[in-house]
């Protein structure tokens, strides 16, 4: 047949024809369907073999028992484990949805680097670990034979009693460095408050579970105070469906409407910065009525009534200081809570049968003030709460064991008698043992930064530290910066160096005593997975470096890893006895048990124990009984002082102003509320900006996974911003409405944010979460929001020195 | 250059203006086609529509298309069912209209859905209790119907009359076309019944929830009138904007007054219906579901206002209009009416998609807004290009107005 | 009435129970279902219109003034409504169902067409439709934490709640290792349940009277949501706080009946919300 135009179209449209009768067209639809069913874009997970490896997490100091679901050699679900003592089978947001932290490889250092780009830019260059410890040894070794130890520095946000914190202090003896650097934390305040006031050096430990009224002065009990696992868990038992059947009641003082006011039976709100002031218009309430616990505090207390020391000096006592200044009427003026609201709350307090009055900021993050510890302890005391069930609780610390001593070389013995650069410990700062804002100030102060090489571990303080942007400015100063961050951190982009840590789930970590909890407690993490990427346990590279240094710094690390280290500390555990290495449900360990005769720890010798801690990831001591009093306390007096002599002695050596107390004479030793100063304007900024914390909000050196932003309202964050919470009638003053852009601005910054009108917010202050506003990470984090961080003017607390970060003068300006 | 094309006896513009004529509706159709290229390829992140407004713009159009289209199963209804003979000068323009409606309707609803090519498992694992799967049913069957309907009036093009074997199959299909006609009405009914009952069933969105007879909610009752009543304005609609645009009279002043008087008829009956409704919901469903019927509007754009609209201005007015022969025989107030009718409907639509979906049920929920991208527009306004060029290419190429000739004889033939 | 199974015996009804007071709005549970579930994390989550939260906590106020003003939470799951759900009877593929035996409403993403009608229909909002492809870029390695125990789902399908229903599975298969005919109470908890600090969420059998859920419905301060529009939710909330109790439905003035409550500092039954105020 001749192909002609006709044939053509003939053929085509019959053949078109044609095919419709085939099944060829059903074919194709079925077919279409089945890969629209099985799209390759979409991921399938590869199955395999399933296992649980049980571990603990380590995000936050709380210490939380996990169980990793694993298909092969992936973890694929983080839990809960019920068999642990914190947790019993729940764990925060922030942990459960760890895996995005480990299989997230924009978000980590895959191996260790070098500085390329600019500094900040995050641009790094691989190199081997070997060039990496050459690089730091070499630049460590320098600075040692140039007789300038101490231009190196370190700055550690592990917390006080870790392994890898005694290792990176040992470091910095060793090498003969007096800066060595840590974060200041609630804890600090706490250990500070109770040297002062029971002279002893020792965590808080606050018996919740067993109290049946929670006073918590600012403590975000569900905003990720103490270890959020165990006070989370507690909020469960304390809240049965009937009311009328509950045990427990919670009152939360504090400013702004959070999760932690609301939920609770009672919520108070005083001024913030006030909370000192409350305390002891409470504790006035309670000594007018003549309740107090007279018995525990002619015992057990010093300064209460007035006295006469030993030079024949009149001194008024705690109770004439109260009496004088803090009637209700006198401290609804400064905290503008009704009179009566406080008369009832301390009824409420004295009448329970077992009170707690605990204290915090938020979560453990950012320090507390010393003089609002004290006042809120001096009511525990008044009504005889301490070393009681359900009280504070005094109990022993845990029994590890020291490192060994080591010998020094002359230049590192020279290089320690150097002055801290941030004046810890000094007599304007007695009882700090160091003082991150001084250190950035002293750098941003001098023409060239002294600290020549600054080692940052486990922590990110360009980013963390409410010092509007005081460190960060003191980083770029600082020649040369390593960083050991798993992260890429705002800390880690301005480093020269890194040595990535693995992240917590590809490493072996210990956990020593969460805060607030009240029974000694140890826990020990392990590796869920082998390390993904080319990192190391940042133990051993310390280890590693200091062999690499060498000389007398080498020969004080004699350990092949930092499981040795952690072994041999833990042999103190053992050697103590009484410890548990497993955990029964059924006894908890908060409720008191008495250890029966021939009651055996559960494990014969020390390898023994030591395998059981490495598979279960615990060891605690369950609580028993109250301690003797006699030696309980070690104050100058042996009692609890509400005078305390310690600070006595330390406005001797120096003065109450070097000390920047407000107050003068007796008040100066005991809790006082003093007004805050500030140098910014008041006419100039009227309104004031306090930035507060949320639990599913990482606001640490930890990014927030992911899976977080689900759970935040689009009042928090919408897009690129982040809300300030204002009070719709501060709002309606300046003419804002919700969702309105402004600048929020202090004397020394600005930041932009959307208004949030919410009626829990206090009138007249700015409130601003912290976490938002990364420089660093990835696209899950960087650019979204503002960090308050940046604008915050904080004031050094009277005698610690800490920022007052609650009180930051600002405006707001529409944009 | 197409005058062999052109049907006899009647005046055409040129080609050239023609062309130019054709030029906005294509360049909408060219929108629509790279709205519709990026939601196939992209996904419908392309779209403002979200988990709340899970139906928007594109089913707002569907819905008032393919009420708007009931005049081509109605006025076949008409007749060749009842047999109204003069109905048959404007059947044409019915039929075309109806397709045009339909199968713009179909089209954008295969971009609507998120998986295109599953699109048949509404067939394949058909879920019969399902008011949607009704709908796709009949209007699928329907569209064939409406194609069926079409294709003796393509075959009268004079090119194609030619051929002798598909006049003899065009005139065949003319005789037989009762039988879809009323095929037609039987699948009708129950599409639009169906879309009605879409929402009505709803009985978990207190806003569109209706009680009813049977399985079926008064909303399915209700949206075949209100069709059958806006179908016909329509048409005439359609009509006058053709004669205006051309300049001639093409239809019989009898024919749109017949239709004007049905629509008035049942536009009445339907709002008298609708208030009843109205009254049954604010002071039945409304009331159990712990609501009131203020309680629906107290935030958002979408007020109290559009109900007036839709009943009074857009119901109660053109009813009276159309009621009136005075007024129905002024040309004016007809299309006014027509207009007000349509517009009426496409309200009652708007409101039983977008403001239900925008209410929130739980009381702690918020009220939501919705502004459609230009994705969305697109095709939604792809339809209208299409529907202006299917239409202008019939009413070259076609002896859409049987009586056009009659009426505008050109001089010389 | 009861659905009877193959076997004559009434089948299960799995059902939760979430206690308000005891909610401490962390989201925990927001997060241990989206990594249980694969649920996709695109960058920008705060586009609540279109993230997808299988579980969702709504954050609700009372609406007073300073210093009476309180927040707290709804955790919202799928409702896995009893009574002929709303989105079951209008899925025009059947590619969601209300399985009579374990009283799970199903989603088969492979089946639905994405057409969301169930969505509209749904009054909780439960239903997430994939408007992006799941969000796993090349080279970050994101989905190497993803659980092969539920398949990711592709752009243009409805997904929600299953209750978990790969862990019912599970427990089924490790009940027909072991011999045993039944799932004890503890074998089949979803993921929020077991993940909640607080221990808000109580899991079960709601036809099994044994456990804790069937006792937990009776107590006068449960209730559901949206209960008056006869969805039968098998998710029951408590709160002793009327003002939460009362966000629970829709109410006309006058019609919602306090429970009667003990308060803590004041000895009689009252009315008040379940909080005092000096």
């Amino acid at each position: 047949m001749k192909l002609t135009r006709r044939n053509f179209i003939a053929t085509v449209v019959g053949g078109v024809a044609g095919i419709q009768v085939t099944p060829l067209p059903w074919k194709f639809t079925d077919d279409v369907a089945i890969w629209t069913q099985n799209w390759p874009w979409v991921p399938v997970p590869p199955t395999g073999e399933f296992s649980e490896v049980s571990s603990v997490c380590n995000l936050c100091p709380g210490g939380c028992g996990i169980s990793v679901r694993k298909v092969d050699n992936r973890a694929v679900k983080i839990e809960g484990r019920p068999d642990y003592p914190v947790n019993a089978g729940g764990i925060c947001p922030v942990g459960m949805g760890g895996l995005q932290l480990l299989y997230n490889e924009s978000l980590r250092f895959t191996g260790p680097m070098k500085r390329v780009g600019m500094r900040g830019s995050g641009e790094f260059q691989n190199i081997s670990w070997d060039d990496a410890f050459r690089i730091i040894a070499g630049r460590i070794s320098a600075l040692r034979k140039s007789g300038r130890p101490e231009a190196i520095a370190a700055v550690d946000g592990n917390r006080e009693g870790t392994t890898a914190s005694a290792l990176i202090e040992r470091l910095m003896q060793a090498v003969g460095s007096p800066n060595y650097v840590r974060l200041p934390s609630l804890s600090d305040t706490y250990r500070m408050g109770n040297i002062v006031m029971e002279g002893r050096d020792a965590p808080v430990a606050y018996d919740l579970e067993n109290s049946d009224f929670v006073l918590s002065f600012g403590c975000g009990l569900l905003e990720g105070w103490g270890a959020p696992g165990r006070v989370m868990n507690a909020w469960g038992m304390w809240h049965d469906a009937n009311p009328a059947k509950r045990k427990t009641h919670i009152v939360q003082v504090e400013s702004r409407a959070s999760n932690t006011a609301s939920k609770a039976d009672l919520w108070v709100a005083p001024r913030p910065g006030t909370d000192a002031a409350l305390a002891l218009g409470l504790a006035h309430v309670i000594i007018r009525s003549g309740k107090y616990d007279a018995g525990f505090v002619a015992e057990h207390t010093f300064g209460f009534e007035d006295w006469q020391s030993t030079d024949g000096r009149p001194h008024s006592g705690f109770k004439t200081l109260v009496l004088k200044n803090y009637s209700p009427e006198q401290v609804s003026k400064i905290t503008g809570v009704r009179p009566d609201v406080m008369v009832k709350l301390a009824a409420a307090f004295r009448l329970a049968k077992a009170p707690v009055a605990i204290y915090g900021k938020g979560k453990n993050d950012l320090n507390g003030s010393l003089y609002e510890f004290m006042a809120v302890q001096s009511l525990n005391a008044l009504t005889g709460r301490i070393n009681r069930p359900g009280g504070v609780l005094l109990p022993d610390p845990i029994p590890l064991n020291p490192l060994p001593y080591f010998e020094r070389d002359d230049i590192a013995s020279q290089g320690l008698k150097k002055p801290r650069l941030d004046r810890g410990g000094t007599q304007e700062y007695p009882f700090t043992q160091s003082l991150i804002s001084n250190f950035a100030d002293a750098i941003n102060r001098s023409p060239k930064s002294p600290i020549d090489t600054l080692m940052v571990f486990s922590a990110n303080p360009a980013f963390t530290l409410p010092d509007g942007g005081a460190f960060k400015n003191a980083l770029a100063k600082i020649p040369f910066v390593v960083s050991f961050s798993p992260y890429r951190d705002e800390t880690a982009n301005m480093a020269d160096l890194i040595l990535p840590d693995c992240t917590y789930l590809e490493k072996m970590d210990d956990m020593v005593w969460p805060v607030g909890l009240q029974y000694p407690f140890y826990g020990l993490s392990k590796p869920v997975v082998k390390p993904i990427y080319d990192t190391r346990n940042c133990g051993d590279t310390v280890i590693e470096m200091a062999k690499a240094i060498g000389e007398s710094v080498g020969s004080a690390f004699p350990w092949e890893g930092f499981e040795d280290v952690v072994k041999e500390r833990a042999k103190g555990l053992y050697d103590a006895g009484g410890g548990r290495v497993s955990f029964d449900r059924a006894a908890p360990a908060w409720k008191p048990q008495n250890p029966k005769a021939g009651d055996k720890p559960g494990y014969n010798s020390f390898d023994d124990m030591w395998k059981k801690l490495m598979a279960g990831g615990l060891w605690y001591r369950p609580l028993d009984q109250a301690r003797e009093w006699p030696w309980l306390f070690k104050t100058p007096s042996g009692q609890f002082e509400f005078y305390s002599q310690l600070i006595d002695q330390a406005i001797q050596r120096a003065s109450a102003k070097d000390l920047r107390i407000a107050v003068r004479d007796d008040a100066a030793c005991m809790a006082h509320y003093a007004t805050p100063t500030s140098t910014a304007n008041r006419s100039d900024y009227p309104l004031s900006m306090m930035p507060y914390e949320m639990i599913n909000l990482a606001s640490g050196w930890i990014p927030s996974p992911p899976f977080l932003y689900k759970t935040l309202p689009d009042t928090q964050l919408l897009k690129e911003t982040s809300f300030a919470a204002v009070n719709p009638k501060t709002a309606a003053k300046y003419g804002l409405k919700q969702g309105d852009l402004v600048a929020v601005q202090s004397p020394v910054g600005e930041v932009q944010a959307r208004i949030d009108l919410f009626g829990g917010a206090m009138p007249d202050i700015v409130y601003m979460p912290v976490g938002f506003g990364h420089t660093g990470y990835d696209e899950f984090l960087k650019g979204k929001g503002v960090n308050p961080n940046a604008i915050v003017q904080a004031e050094q607390d009277p005698v610690t020195g800490y920022p007052v970060w609650w009180n930051t003068r600002v405006k707001l300006v529409k944009v | 250059m197409d005058s062999v094309l052109l049907p006899h006896g009647v005046k055409r513009c040129s080609p050239w203006a023609f062309f130019f004529w054709t030029l906005p509706w294509l360049g909408l159709m060219a929108w629509g086609g790279l709205s519709a290229f990026l939601c196939l390829w992209k996904g419908l992140n392309q779209t403002n529509m979200s988990n709340v407004f899970a139906f928007a713009l594109w089913i707002v159009f569907d819905l008032a298309v393919i009420a708007l289209g009931a005049g081509a199963f109605f006025t076949g209804f008409l007749t060749y069912i009842i047999g109204k003979k003069e109905l048959k000068n404007i059947i044409n323009t019915a039929v075309i209209v109806g397709f045009i409606c339909y199968s713009g309707a179909m089209a954008m609803l295969g971009i609507d859905i998120g998986q295109p090519i599953r699109g048949w498992f509404i067939f394949w694992h058909a879920n019969i209790h399902s008011m949607l799967v009704e709908v796709s049913f009949c209007i699928t069957c329907y569209l064939m119907v409406l194609a069926i309907e079409f294709i003796p009036i393509i075959l009268e093009n004079r090119k194609l009359e030619e051929i002798k074997e598909l006049r003899l199959f065009g005139h065949n299909l003319h005789e037989i076309m009762a039988v879809f006609a009323a095929t037609g009405t039987f699948l009708s009914f129950f599409h639009q019944g169906s879309l009605g009952g879409m929402f009505g069933v709803m009985y978990a969105r207190p806003f569109a929830a209706r009680e009813g007879f049977y399985i079926w909610p008064w909303t399915f009752f209700l949206f075949v009138l209100s069709a059958v009543a806006c179908g016909p304005c329509f048409t005439i609609l359609c009509t006058k904007l053709t004669e205006f645009l051309t300049r001639k009279k093409l239809v019989p002043d009898s024919a749109i007054q017949l239709l004007a008087k049905i629509s008035a008829w049942l536009l009445s009956l339907y709002i008298v219906l609708k208030i009843f409704d109205y009254l049954a919901w604010i002071y039945g469903v409304v009331p159990r579901a712990g609501l009131t019927f203020e309680s629906f509007f107290r935030e958002g754009p979408y007020g109290i206002w559009l109900v007036v609209c839709e009943m009074v201005f857009c119901g109660i007015l053109p009813a009276i209009i159309l009621m009136t022969p005075q007024a129905r025989k002024n040309q004016g107030w007809l299309i006014v009416a027509c207009l007000l009718t349509c517009i009426g409907i496409v309200l009652n639509r708007f409101l039983f998609i977008i403001v239900t979906l925008a209410i929130p049920v739980m009381p702690f929920d918020r009220f939501w807004g919705y502004l459609p991208t230009w994705q969305e527009w697109g095709i939604g306004l792809a339809v209208v290009g299409y529907g202006f060029l299917v239409f202008s290419l019939a009413y070259r190429y076609l002896p859409v107005f049987p009586k056009e000739r009659e009426l505008n004889p050109v001089a010389g033939s | 009435m009861k659905k009877e199974n193959d076997h004559g015996k009434p089948g299960h009804k799995y059902g939760m129970v979430i206690n308000l007071d005891k909610c401490t709005g962390c989201g925990t549970c927001m997060v241990a279902c989206a990594a249980e579930n694969n649920v996709s994390v695109r960058p920008d989550q705060s586009d609540k219109e279109r993230v997808i939260t299988w579980m969702r906590l709504y954050r609700i106020t009372n609406g007073k003034e300073f210093p009476d003003t309180e927040v707290s939470y709804f955790p919202r799951p799928c409702m896995h409504c009893d009574h002929h759900p709303p989105c079951v009877s209008v899925c025009v593929a059947t590619a969601t169902k209300l399985d009579f035996h374990t009283g799970i409403v199903s989603q088969i993403y492979t089946r639905c067409i994405g057409c969301r009608y169930c969505q509209a229909a749904c009054p909780y909002g439960a239903r997430y439709f994939n408007w992006w492809d799941a969000y796993f870029p090349k080279g970050k390695g994101l989905d190497r934490y993803l659980s092969p125990e539920v398949s990711p789902r592709m752009r243009g399908v409805v997904e929600k709640c299953t209750f978990c229903h790969h862990r019912l599975m599970r427990a089924k298969s490790q009940a027909y290792a072991e011999d045993r005919r039944e799932i004890e109470e503890d074998q089949y908890q979803t993921a929020c349940t077991e993940a909640c600090p607080a221990g808000a969420i109580t899991f079960g059998d709601l036809n099994n009277p044994e456990h804790q859920v069937s006792k937990l419905t009776k107590h006068p301060f449960t209730f559901r949501l949206l209960e008056r529009i006869g969805t039968e939710p098998k998710v029951y909330y408590q709160s002793s706080r009327d003002w939460v109790r009362k966000l629970g439905d829709n109410f006309l003035p006058g019609e919602y009946q306090p429970v009667v409550n003990k308060t803590w500092m004041k000895e009689e039954w009252s009315t008040k919300p379940g909080r005092d105020t000096f």
